[in-house]
């Protein structure tokens, strides 16, 4: 569990630091506060890989690659290239960092989850087709491979595809 | 299921320490309750992050939630989950009123819900400050819905910092002896979790 898995049709659920490879027609879903829901696809290669990012940087914790952004995206990459599906034809799709509870305090990580995403990101030339961030409630994301399309469903409100 | 990996003995006293705080707030919501509604220990855990949604059953449904955090350096996070109708049932069994059907809840219900939320989260936590050795407080509880993962994950983020195996504990409801879709999540943070941890090492 934890890993990368090649999987065909499948649906997944993406955990806390959890990392899942897609093709073709599988799908996954993962629930997120202030934790980001990241999505690397390749529209032409129909491949695509999602991660559950809980913290910012790694900075010697223990861990799965998916659970921090500093590991999560070069592992994504490298698991997306061995697909074929190469960062030129990437494109980004993020969705979480809420505020939970409204409170504030050191363990209020979305805003600092979100920023450290959304420079990595960037810092590699991908492009960026969709965000959702910040808040106060949880999000729950539903993606499929087949069409590109992230659903993200907020508490009380209506469901937005990014 | 059972996927701690504690030595037998750490795991027996751990037990033992979150059934005297299961006990404490089982009282208080029997008093509560007129005597229907019950607690009983589920599940003492050390689990790996990526799958503690799944082994406690918080998946990706709305659900009802009342939220007490300890602030401070002994933090944690006590988390009252129901679904809409078993919560909208004890608000109308505690108001002596007929269950709401308004999609909107009352600001009576909520309180009614909180006010549960307080009550349990003061007896569990008073038991277990007799345990470590500091003072326990909760915050005033907090009504939220939303989708339970999201909330969990917000709980578990103290020890996520440091850890990619958390400590968590669950207690489930019975009224009138049947089980309840209701539940109880304690989760402490790092700091708290080593000490009720060191507690527990100087008592094997």
């Amino acid at each position: 569990m934890g890993v990368v898995t090649a999987s065909t049709g499948h649906a997944s659920l993406v955990g806390m630091g959890e990392s899942v490879l897609l093709r073709g027609e599988d799908t996954a879903r993962s629930v997120v506060g202030s934790c980001i829901g990241l999505v690397l696809y390749h529209r032409r290669a129909k491949v695509a890989a999602m991660s559950h990012i809980v913290l910012p940087e790694a900075a010697g914790r223990p861990g799965l690659p998916g659970k921090f952004a500093d590991t999560a995206i070069p592992y994504m990459i490298d698991q997306l290239a061995k697909e074929g599906a190469h960062t030129s034809g990437l494109v980004a799709i993020l969705a979480g960092g809420a505020r939970m509870f409204g409170k504030p305090g050191p363990l209020q990580i979305g805003e600092t989850n979100a920023a450290a995403v959304t420079a990595a990101i960037e810092n590699l030339g991908i492009t960026i087709r969709g965000t959702s961030i910040g808040g106060g409630k949880g999000r729950r994301l539903s993606f499929d491979c087949a069409t590109g399309a992230l659903t993200v469903e907020v508490a009380g409100e209506s469901p937005q595809v990014l | 299921m059972h996927g701690h990996i504690y030595p037998d003995p750490a795991y027996h006293i751990l037990h033992q320490v979150f059934q005297l705080a299961t006990d404490n707030a089982s009282t208080a919501m029997c008093r509560w309750t007129h005597g229907r509604v019950t607690l009983s220990l589920d599940r003492v855990d050390e689990l790996p992050l990526e799958s503690v949604a799944t082994a406690l059953e918080v998946g990706d449904e709305l659900l009802t939630m009342v939220i007490l955090t300890i602030d401070g350096e002994d933090n944690g996070q006590l988390i009252i989950t129901f679904d809409e109708l078993n919560g909208r049932r004890l608000a109308a069994s505690l108001l002596h009123r007929d269950v709401c059907t308004e999609p909107e809840w009352t600001s009576l219900e909520m309180s009614a819900l909180n006010e549960t939320g307080n009550i349990l989260g003061c007896a569990y936590l008073g038991a277990l400050t007799h345990l470590v050795s500091a003072e326990l407080v909760p915050s005033p509880p907090y009504f939220v819905q939303d989708f339970g993962a999201s909330v969990l994950e917000q709980a578990l983020m103290s020890q996520a910092l440091t850890e990619d195996k958390v400590l968590v504990c669950r207690t489930g409801f019975h009224r009138d002896g049947e089980n309840l879709n209701w539940n109880v999540i304690f989760v402490p943070g790092a700091a708290l979790r080593e000490k009720l941890e060191s507690a527990v090492s100087m008592a094997e």
